[in-house]
């Protein structure tokens, strides 16, 4: 199972899709299953080399200055943050191809934040070059902008989705919150239902 | 894949608009009765090994899923607002492919109570709204819950609740097995008085009619079972309507129109197929259980000069009423593992606060139960109330997560009149059908008794013990899972669309049975009773159609 699945050769609905572009929105065909497959494919190339591929939509300063506010959203520590899930290029990956849509407000919404941080911090280079604190201090005046959010949003996704789409670096994301990627459980899951004895019924009598 | 193939230009007994919950049951209750069907879904069929455990796909890029960028709805709070374009969800979100949202469904199988089917009589009319009873009980209904969790499956135990109403028969299988989430659930309700019991869920326990087992792998709630335990119909209802010889499931076969003829009789179906290819099915009557928004809209979308307002809608009620259900979610970290992403998502629930009791000054009743959003990144997602949202608590919360819970509600929506499914006047999806308008505010005591239900939630978590509790907001909804009550059944043809045999007032050989048929809400969770009324509803479409009554 892959991805890929949705756009099988085999795949009926592929085939309308192809086959009656005239009634369908180019978005749709710009940013549907063929963008996610080439995302998939990206990733599962890119996965196995030592140091990530570089940026598709971002430039390296952009990238900097993402990767600088996902880290202070997710930050690094004993456990691994945004920075060690290579969540911005996750965000890249996803920006240039199935979340294609999002990608011209999130231009400006960065243009924006850029301009707004070397504003009010001009000692600063960029974002990424200037100091935790400061870092800190500024997203606190903007965390309620939908920029913020979609950051946020992207981080979150880059960090737990399965590493195949860029993001998540070898799991790290699923070892920092603990969740094990495994097919199959068996009882007992915790420690709580470990320790139960059964269910108790209740005295007979209905309650209305 | 099995079943039978029809001609071109054969007339079959039956179209059946929809695969999902409804549909399936509908489909093998015809075709075992020895009529013949033709089941139509829009979406593609999966066998299990098609389903994936991938969050993005799945939560994100609507994997299986409506999809906006094909079927885009629009959204408006008030019918005095231009509708737009929702930024994330699709405001009547379901599961497009064989088997429907009965795929991605988290299972949970509670029965309605008594109360549910004559509320209104007992506690009175409610200004502003539809409140109204059912034109059937709870007691006609019994026998086909009882067939529900038997021939559909469903796990639980019987008696456990003391607020259950009556049975027939227990469950064909036991509780699936208890997670911590509720163990501490039950703890702490108990230590208030209160009744929680294990879970009814339509999820198989152990081997149940040619099916495995769970295995326990945690991708419920939003994905499809490649275990096939989920007792989805895509797994139980379709290939027994298959097997009998009688019966055609149809995918990626897209009704857009009912046709009526000039004596206002239902003649067949326009679809789309795989090819965009258009196509005309004829049957000697017709079922649609396309879900409470796609219902409403096909109907609307099936107007002539006979049916100038849409079809079956003299009444003017096609598409009003809708009911998404109300509920609040409470979080909390205890101080050992919990690990809920394993297994099902709820295995305790509480009925204590079903009733609404007119002393707390707002209507409202619901259920409480203890679950988590398994998957990482949706939990990692979620926002609202007093949750850190980033930086150094955010990160602690997110490494909280295998010592996390959660507490949802599932509450009532009031039937209020301008909440609805509307065509777009300009919105049109990818074959230029025009698209879903959804109209929804949620009523005063929904939200109310929402935020009663999670003030409960905080203190069962607290007697558990929980480490520490933060709250979702409760806040007005902007898309719903359960679409229900938009062709509500009645005696009374001026109000009501469908009579109490899912047959619709206006057109003889038009039936209509899905969460559209509601006329009220329940307290979430509504699945169960789609498919009770389905049973039913089948039962008297095939008598009807044996007495040559259609």
């Amino acid at each position: 199972m892959n991805p890929t699945d949705g756009d099988r050769e085999d795949n009926p609905r592929r085939s309308f899709l192809l086959s009656s572009g005239a009634a369908l929105t180019g978005a749709w065909l710009a940013s549907n299953w063929p963008a996610v497959a080439a995302a998939a494919q990206h990733a599962e190339q890119t996965a196995e080399l030592a140091e990530p591929a570089g940026f598709d939509f971002l430039s390296a300063v952009d990238a900097a200055d993402v990767e600088a506010i996902a880290a202070q959203i997710v930050p690094s520590g004993k456990t691994a943050g945004a920075r060690e899930a290579h969540a911005v290029h996750f965000i890249d990956r996803a920006l240039s191809t199935f979340f294609a849509a999002w990608a011209p407000n999130f231009r400006t919404g960065l243009a924006e934040f850029q301009a707004a941080f070397r504003a009010a911090n001009p000692a600063s280079a960029s974002f990424a070059g200037a100091r935790p604190e400061d870092q800190f201090s500024h997203l606190k005046t903007v965390d309620g902008t939908p920029f913020f959010d979609g950051v946020r949003t992207l981080t979150v996704l880059g960090m737990f989705s399965s590493p195949k789409y860029g993001g998540n670096y070898r799991g790290a994301g699923w070892d920092m919150m603990g969740f094990k990627d495994q097919h199959a459980f068996t009882p007992p899951f915790g420690y709580y239902d470990a320790e139960y004895t059964g269910f108790v019924p209740y005295a007979t009598e209905k309650h209305s | 894949m099995t079943g039978r193939r029809f001609k071109a230009n054969e007339t079959v007994d039956f179209v059946v608009v929809g695969s999902g919950a409804a549909g399936g049951v509908v489909a093998r209750e015809l075709s075992q009765a020895g009529l013949t069907a033709v089941v139509f879904e829009q979406g593609p069929r999966f066998s299990p090994a098609d389903f994936e455990h991938d969050e993005l796909k799945y939560f994100f890029l609507n994997g299986i899923t409506v999809d906006p960028r094909l079927s885009p709805q629009s959204f408006r709070k008030n019918p005095g607002d231009t509708a737009g374009r929702p930024p994330e969800a699709q405001p009547a979100l379901y599961a497009r492919l064989v088997g429907g949202s009965s795929n991605h469904f988290t299972a949970n199988y509670w029965r309605f109570h008594e109360i549910d089917f004559n509320e209104r009589s007992v506690l009175g009319p409610i200004q502003g709204t539809g409140f109204a009873d059912w034109p059937i009980t709870y007691q006609e209904l019994e026998p086909y819950y009882t067939k529900v969790e038997w021939e559909v499956g469903v796990s639980g135990l019987a008696y456990a609740s003391p607020f259950d109403p009556p049975r027939t028969k227990p469950y064909p299988m036991p509780p699936l097995p208890v997670k911590s989430s509720g163990v501490l659930f039950e703890r702490g309700a108990r230590k208030l008085g209160l009744h929680p019991f294990p879970a009814p869920m339509a999820i198989a326990s152990q081997p149940y009619r040619g099916r495995a087992a769970c295995i326990h792998c945690g991708f419920c709630m939003g994905f499809g079972c490649e275990a096939r335990a989920k007792s989805s119909s895509l797994y139980t209802m379709i290939p027994e309507a298959e097997a009998t010889g009688r019966c055609e499931v149809r995918a990626n076969s897209y009704v857009f129109r009912v046709a009526t003829d000039s004596r206002g009789r239902a003649t067949g179906v326009h679809y789309f197929d795989a090819d965009n290819r258009e196509h005309f099915q004829k049957a000697r009557a017709v079922v649609l259980s396309a879900n409470g928004a796609e219902t409403a809209r096909l109907l609307l979308n099936s107007s002539s000069s006979r049916f100038a307002g849409g079809l079956a809608n003299s009444s003017g009620l096609v598409g009003k009423y809708l009911m998404f259900n109300q509920g609040g979610a409470v979080h909390a970290v205890f101080e050992h593992e919990l690990n809920e992403y394993k297994s099902v998502q709820v295995t305790r629930i509480l009925h204590d606060f079903y009733d609404s009791d007119p002393k707390r000054g707002f209507y409202g009743g619901g259920g409480i139960d203890a679950r988590i959003n398994p998957q990482p990144a949706l939990w990692a997602k979620s926002k609202g109330g007093d949750l850190p949202l980033w930086g150094a608590e955010y990160k602690a919360r997110l490494e909280a997560f295998p010592r996390s819970m959660l507490t949802t509600g599932h509450s009532t929506s009031l039937a209020v009149e301008a909440n609805s499914i509307s065509l777009d006047p300009t919105l049109k999806d990818a074959w230029g059908i025009p698209a879903i308008r959804v109209t929804y505010k949620d009523h005063p005591d929904d939200l109310a008794f929402a935020r009663f239900l999670q003030d409960r939630s905080v203190e069962i978590m607290q007697a558990a013990g929980a480490q520490k509790i933060w709250r979702e907001d409760v806040s007005e909804s902007l898309w719903g899972v359960h679409l229900l009550g938009t062709c509500r059944m009645g005696n009374d043809p001026a109000t009501s669309v469908v009579d109490k045999y899912h047959r619709t007032h206006d057109v003889k050989n038009l039936f209509l049975c899905d969460g559209s048929s509601f006329v009220t809400s329940g307290r979430g969770q509504p699945t169960m009773t789609i498919q009770a009324l389905s049973f039913r509803a089948a039962d008297h479409i095939a008598q009807f159609a044996k007495r040559n009554e259609i």
